[in-house]
């Protein structure tokens, strides 16, 4: 117990011109993730599965077969992007539920009271935690895919399969691989903030992420409905899955159903609405409800 | 400075806080009494934006809350000690606030030994008692070293020590100049603190007024306790002089008359008094008195 007849004054004269800024508003976002054990439990998550899982896949590929020239580029980017994007459909589910818990945790807790009574435009911390969220992600996905990729290319490159890092295709499949759970955190946090309840929050993201997406199917092919097909195409996952999917030639053969074929960049484009979508839809309830 | 001019606040039918005004000034302790689920805490958020008025408004120095450049240097609130993260350590969670305002790591931990907390400050606040709560939500109002400071109920769960520290601190907190705004259910507890006090009851304004003058007000009211072998008789006088006596076991409750004219009657009549006192009427009786019909929610009763 300290005596209140000492002054509460601060020592130094520091605290002269402190004030409110953006930078500093995404400094303690940045902080506040950084000192909560679910944030480590979550990368945590994404890491071991993102770095791992490609490992084992490569263990379990058979030997390459022998092909000549640009066919053989092709092969081994093909297999070896493959085995290494693959657990992103996973990670994304840890992506989705840390987006949630980033404003649904402080709505459930009464944080976000203490958070915007320290930045009262609202809208700041708001976006603050978008990007922090979003920039965690993505450096977390990226780190670990490249140790995947390193760990999956080197055991493919013992089977035989041409692995060239050299080969531009590999990082842009890197890259959108790690772009598209960044893109799904962000839209989470944008879903929380409408929500506010980490449980529906979370129950939401997830239920679009895995549910929806086997309801249009089902729909589509009983229904023998093109525009169910057409519908999920346009859904997250899908979005995701043609972001970082490796695409090379096979002569014109084609497995989408549905008439929507989307290039990997627009698929980027409307996953970045998503987020912006529900980020703008949260906004504006949180500047308009109390808090 | 504070300054609420017909603030008002409306849930669907509800009126939480109706047309209230009232003016917080700086260098005193200023109590912000009313029983529970009158309107304070909504009035509290007001101040500082979390909850945006009906109609009416509310100013810092001039300034409405959401426009200052450096809140938590203007203002340091306490709304309950539940605006935390469980999850997060007590130094994590004043450095979080920190940082939004650029104040330095040595002034967290200032404040950090300002409040007590120096033993728990690395541990997470899941494990916190009430009352080591109450004392972050203090550290975190202390932070920016503001010029007015608004505590909600700050005394709620501390230990009779705590209560005392508070107190103290809420004192030297307003003779350092600052303006001092503590709410609380507890009369007793704003008499002992508070220099003005702030009544509020079904979220109206229902006294605005210095402790003494609340007090005095009370007094007007008083009753006189006497006891004598005549009350019958001194009872009869008593009435014919518009007063109000009622007996009980022990003797009588006058009312509507001073106690000087009690001795007066009974000297005129020559009856013999064993007892005359004043009840002098505390602020507690006061506050009872002011708020006895705005209570929303009384024990074991109906709404009012």
């Amino acid at each position: 117990m300290t005596a209140t007849t000492e002054t509460t004054r601060p020592t130094a004269s520091a605290l002269a011109d402190a004030h409110l800024t953006a930078g500093g508003i995404l400094r303690s976002e940045w902080v506040k993730l950084l000192t909560l054990r679910s944030t480590w439990w979550c990368l945590g998550v994404i890491v071991a599965l993102t770095a791992g899982i490609p490992l084992l896949i490569s263990l379990a590929i058979g030997d390459a077969q022998a092909l000549p020239g640009d066919a053989g580029a092709d092969f081994g980017y093909y297999n070896w992007m493959n085995a290494t994007v693959l657990p992103v459909g996973f990670s994304v589910l840890a992506a989705a539920v840390l987006g949630c818990l980033v404003i649904t945790g402080e709505y459930g807790t009464g944080m976000i009271r203490s958070t915007m009574t320290a930045a009262p435009g609202r809208l700041g911390a708001l976006l603050a935690k978008a990007l922090v969220i979003g920039a965690v992600i993505f450096v977390a996905s990226f780190v670990a895919l490249v140790i995947g990729a390193a760990l999956s290319g080197a055991v493919l490159g013992a089977k035989g399969y041409t692995i060239d890092p050299g080969d531009g295709r590999v990082w842009v499949t890197l890259l959108s691989a790690a772009g598209y759970p960044a893109l799904v955190a962000v839209f989470s946090v944008g879903v929380g903030a409408i929500i506010r309840n980490s449980a529906g929050a979370i129950a939401s993201v997830l239920g679009l992420l895995l549910v929806v997406p086997t309801i249009l199917q089902l729909v589509g092919a009983l229904l023998k409905a093109d525009w169910a097909f057409d519908v999920g195409a346009f859904l997250p996952s899908s979005l995701g899955t043609t972001m970082y999917t490796p695409v090379i030639d096979l002569g014109g053969m084609s497995f989408s159903q549905g008439s929507v074929e989307l290039a990997p960049w627009s698929a980027a484009l409307a996953m970045l609405a998503w987020a912006v979508a529900a980020l703008a839809g949260g906004a504006a309830l949180v500047k308009r409800r109390d808090v | 400075m504070i300054e609420a001019t017909h603030l008002t606040k409306r849930y669907g039918a509800k009126t939480a806080v109706d047309d209230a005004s009232f003016t917080v000034r700086p260098g005193i302790v200023t109590g912000f009494l009313g029983p529970n689920g009158a309107g304070k805490s909504t009035t509290m958020r007001m101040i500082v934006g979390l909850d945006r008025p009906s109609s009416g408004a509310v100013t810092l120095n001039g300034t409405r809350y959401a426009e200052l450049k450096a809140p938590l240097r203007e203002v340091g609130v306490l709304l309950d000690a539940k605006a935390v993260h469980p999850g997060r350590s007590a130094r994590g969670h004043l450095l979080a606030l920190a940082a939004t305002h650029g104040i330095p790591r040595s002034r967290v931990d200032e404040v950090i030994h300002l409040t007590g907390l120096d033993a728990v400050a690395g541990k997470r606040v899941k494990g916190f008692s009430l009352g080591m709560g109450q004392r972050l939500g203090i550290a975190a109002a202390l932070l920016g070293d503001p010029a007015t400071l608004i505590l909600d109920e700050p005394v709620n769960g501390l230990d009779p020590e705590g209560v005392i520290w508070v107190r103290k601190l809420a004192r030297h907190l307003a003779s350092e100049g600052r303006t001092v705004f503590l709410s609380s259910h507890l009369m007793s507890e704003m008499a002992q603190t508070a220099d003005h006090i702030i009544v509020l009851g079904r979220g109206r304004v229902i006294a605005d007024a210095p402790v003494a003058e609340i007090v005095a007000s009370a007094t007007g009211q008083s009753a006189v306790r006497v006891r004598s072998p005549h009350a019958d008789r001194l009872a009869a006088a008593i009435a014919g002089e518009n007063g109000t006596a009622t007996a009980d076991a022990s003797g009588l409750t006058v009312t509507g008359i001073p106690a000087e004219r009690i001795g007066e009657l009974a000297a005129r009549d020559g009856l013999v008094l064993h007892e005359l006192t004043p009840v002098a009427g505390s602020l507690e009786d006061a506050y009872l008195a002011l708020t006895q019909d705005e209570v929303e929610y009384h024990a074991g009763g109906e709404a009012a």
